[in-house]
């Protein structure tokens, strides 16, 4: 691999739907109905194939295969948020998530979409154009229960207040961060990224008055292992959630990310299940093609 | 003829060849009626195509490329056929052509609309998504939406209210927010 900052940024952006995508696929046959299950089972199949796109472009640059991108590295070697990899719990953490990261994906994705990378640049464009069905899918469930019966709205509360902490880590910079920046690759900063996101989610949660979820949420659960090492067991470190004040009328976020490390490629304990059930075929029968 | 005349006329017959090629999971519909042909290239020694995947995940893209370059080959004698997919412009629905989009309704499928996405949305956030695609089969305008995804990443799914059929329709990509 080479040392090109703009392939650790396409990584990234790849495995997040990669993992989220194999998340979401869970979805497929359990969902509480049948129109759910064909949506969750094509956002899914929409998020590999960008993972996919993402994976060739990285190919194209360090001759890398797709399918060793996808399957054929180390847990720690993967690249997405946290976020992406915890299990899907009940629907309405499986909903509030599926908000949460699509919101967020579109606004990184807006930004990318003027990359100086132009290659970058203009799969953004495609992606965008079906990222859309999936913001739209997450906004309407999230007034169908934001407004729901008390049950529904509670239960979307607490999956809103589950996963906003490892949200917010969505927008954890990478290491490279500052050179991607100066290139141009990424027009925007993450921290001006994160603040754009908590501007509008602060508004639609305003609107539905679950914003109270910014102020009090609690962490995922579950303790962060390091899996840089190949040792679970090693460096325990607790989760430190992430402050998201408000400030002259704006929410802001202050301080650590928590679930931080994703960036890096250090996972949650509920990574390694994931990745050794997605890389089974290619782990077993090396050079299977499907 | 020249050898500029002769490479505009392979053009087109490699145009027409790749008329013959169907999508697989539409098949009344050539994928020049998709507008997914994007440039055919003729050279001294080379016929090269740039396709645009319709939705990147669609899982008929190997076959249609695969039938693309079979197509070609019949025409381009000792040139190198080679068939790509590109990225730029991305596709988007308003690339079918008149005749696509009637190969669809008769296949039983409403074209994807014209209308703005945006409303096609806010219809379907608040379960009120009425009137968004005619029927296929009788044409009444009296219809709702099921749900914006179906049973490939290009469909959505609709009820007719007049004539008591489920349909699908072709998903709408377009432009625009």
């Amino acid at each position: 691999m080479t040392n090109d900052p703009r392939l650790t940024l396409a990584l990234a952006l790849a495995d997040d739907e990669l993992v989220l995508g194999h998340r979401h696929a869970e979805w497929t046959g359990w969902a509480p109905h049948i129109e759910e299950d064909l949506a969750f089972s094509s956002i899914a199949q929409d998020e590999m194939a960008h993972a996919r796109l993402l994976y060739e472009l990285i190919g194209r640059s360090d001759g890398r295969d797709v399918d060793a991108l996808a399957f054929g590295r180390r847990p720690d070697e993967y690249r997405h948020a946290v976020l992406c990899e915890r299990p899907n719990r009940d629907w309405g953490f499986s909903i509030a998530r599926q908000f949460l990261y699509d919101t967020a994906d579109a606004v990184r994705m807006e930004v990318l979409a003027e990359s100086s990378w132009r290659e970058l640049a203009e799969l953004v464009g495609v992606i965008r154009l079906e990222e859309k069905y999936h913001v739209d899918h997450a906004q309407a469930w999230f007034r169908r229960l934001a407004e729901g019966p008390l049950e529904a709205r509670q239960r979307f509360a607490d999956g809103l207040a589950t996963a906003l902490a490892e949200a917010v880590a969505v927008f954890e910079p990478l290491p490279e961060e500052e050179e991607l920046v100066s290139k141009g690759v990424l027009t925007v900063s993450s921290e001006e990224l994160l603040a754009l996101w908590l501007g509008q989610l602060g508004e639609a949660l305003e609107a539905v008055s679950l914003d109270y979820v910014l102020e009090h949420h609690g962490p995922v659960g579950g303790e962060m292992v390091p899996t840089s090492t190949g040792e679970i067991e090693a460096e325990r470190e607790a989760l430190e959630v992430p402050g998201i004040v408000r400030r002259d009328g704006r929410w802001m976020h202050e301080g650590a990310f928590a679930g931080a490390g994703g960036r890096r490629g250090k996972h949650s304990e509920d990574f390694e299940p994931l990745w050794e059930e997605m890389t089974t075929l290619y782990r077993e029968h090396p050079g299977a093609t499907w | 003829m020249s050898a500029a005349q002769e490479r505009d006329a392979l053009e087109l017959r490699v145009l027409e060849a790749l008329a013959t090629v169907r999508d697989p999971e539409i098949p009344p519909v050539s994928i020049t009626d998709l507008g997914i042909v994007e440039h055919v290239r003729v050279s001294e020694a080379a016929v090269e195509i740039d396709l645009l995947p319709t939705f990147a995940g669609c899982p008929a893209l190997d076959v249609i490329r695969e039938e693309a370059e079979r197509a070609a080959r019949r025409e381009a004698g000792s040139r190198v056929v080679s068939v790509r997919f590109v990225y730029s412009p991305p596709w988007t629905s308003d690339r079918i052509t008149p005749a696509g989009r009637e190969a669809l309704r008769s296949y039983g499928l409403t074209p994807p609309g014209g209308h703005d996405r945006r409303t096609f949305v806010a219809l379907a956030s608040l379960g009120r998504a009425e009137g968004i695609a005619p029927c296929p089969y009788c044409g009444s305008e009296d219809t709702v939406l099921e749900s914006a995804f179906g049973p490939t990443l290009c469909r959505t799914t609709h009820f007719c209210r007049s004539c008591r059929n489920p349909f699908e329709a072709f998903k709408p990509k377009l432009p625009g927010s």
